[in-house]
């Protein structure tokens, strides 16, 4: 008897406490998953610009070192006077276009969310970026590659991806800016609203540049659009 | 005499401030893209490919000679987006193409846009 009085009086307490103490925990999950969602952004979509532009738009004048200087105003004059079959950009004979420029051709790309990591599918030239989202660091000794290895994390509502790792054989932009295999890009991408993103690029090459600069760029969603198939090397006339 | 220099240097600022898109394959520069022109002849070849759509155009010039020129249009891809259709364009047709030529004077033209034999109107660079 005494037993179940006992039963009664903590039954009793666990009822008089369980209300503050849900309410409690829903607080707790509501807090937590609106933290989520502030943590972790959803970019999911294809994504366009809305007009083209042939250069980076840096914001400054790029702060060049003198070869690079010397080689943009080469790679000028020979896009302005070489035939369009036999031009000295390297996208015409299908070579990869690199970071930042995959993001600048007038096609579009896809942003996907996978656990870990986010995808960019590009349309030109069916390329993909990964981005490890697992706290990984680069690897060290990277061999170079024309599209580098990309790091994210998030920060609040921005995707920051370091990518470094590259080879030298891409132009910045389809002007030519020139850059060296010690190129290291940041990338901080937000939405401005639902239908429009904004990149920021910092430009880090100590070879080529003698301080790091910065551009932006502003990107569509394209909610009716999904990824085509585009084959760079089926007719290409580029000899 | 001022009045009509005015207007026709605010004509040709405006025709400089277009923002024409460009493509994405051959170098935007190799074309002369402040000045468009406008071709019309008779297909002789229609490649639906990529990177490039290329029509062959057979056009008379001045003195009736037949000139052969090669007009590149976007790839399938961004066409399709803008209604572009594979068999929209057969040997024999009557075009009308108004675009950009090539700066080293090869009869290459990057099109900006396309009128058919019935009149109906195409980009031809896919990006609206």
């Amino acid at each position: 008897m005494q037993n179940y009085f006992m039963g009664l009086v903590l039954a009793a307490a666990a009822l008089s406490f369980s209300p503050n103490t849900f309410s409690q925990t829903a607080q707790h999950a509501a807090a937590a998953k609106a933290h989520s969602v502030s943590a972790q952004p959803d970019f999911s979509g294809v994504w366009f610009m809305p007009e083209y532009h042939r250069t980076l738009l840096p914001k400054e004048d790029p702060p060049f070192q003198p070869w690079a200087e010397a080689l943009l105003k080469k790679r000028d004059v020979e896009n302005n006077t070489s035939d369009p079959d036999t031009g000295p950009d390297p996208i015409e004979r299908c070579i990869p276009p690199g970071v930042p420029r995959i993001m600048l051709q007038p096609f579009p790309w896809e942003i996907v969310h996978a656990k870990d990591r986010v995808l960019m599918i590009f349309e030109y030239q069916a390329l993909t970026r990964q981005i490890f989202m697992d706290g990984r660091g680069h690897p060290k000794d990277l061999e170079p590659t024309y599209m580098g290895h990309s790091i994210g994390k998030y920060e609040g509502d921005t995707l920051v991806i370091d990518t470094i790792g590259f080879n030298d054989k891409t132009w910045l932009d389809p002007m030519g800016l020139p850059h060296s295999d010690a190129l290291h890009v940041v990338e901080r991408i937000r939405r401005v609203d639902h239908d429009t993103l904004q990149v920021d690029y910092t430009i880090d090459d100590p070879k080529a540049y003698t301080k790091p600069w910065t551009a932006q760029r502003i990107f569509n969603l394209k909610p009716d659009w999904e990824i085509k198939e585009y084959v760079c090397a089926e007719n290409n006339e580029v000899k | 005499m001022n009045n009509n220099r005015v207007i026709a240097t605010a004509l040709a600022m405006c025709v400089l401030l277009i923002s024409v898109p460009l493509f994405a394959h051959h170098s935007g520069s190799a074309f002369d893209q402040e000045h468009s022109v406008t071709l019309k002849g008779t297909v002789a070849s229609f490649e639906w490919s990529n990177p490039h759509v290329f029509i062959g155009l057979d056009v008379k010039d001045d003195k009736g000679e037949v000139e052969q020129w090669r007009i590149e249009a976007n790839s399938p891809n961004m066409l399709t987006r803008v209604g572009w259709k594979k068999d929209m364009i057969k040997e024999g047709d009557q075009l009308a193409v108004t675009g950009f030529l090539a700066k080293t004077g090869r009869k290459i033209m990057r099109l900006h846009s396309l009128t058919l034999a019935n009149g109906q109107q195409f980009d031809g660079e896919g990006f609206k």
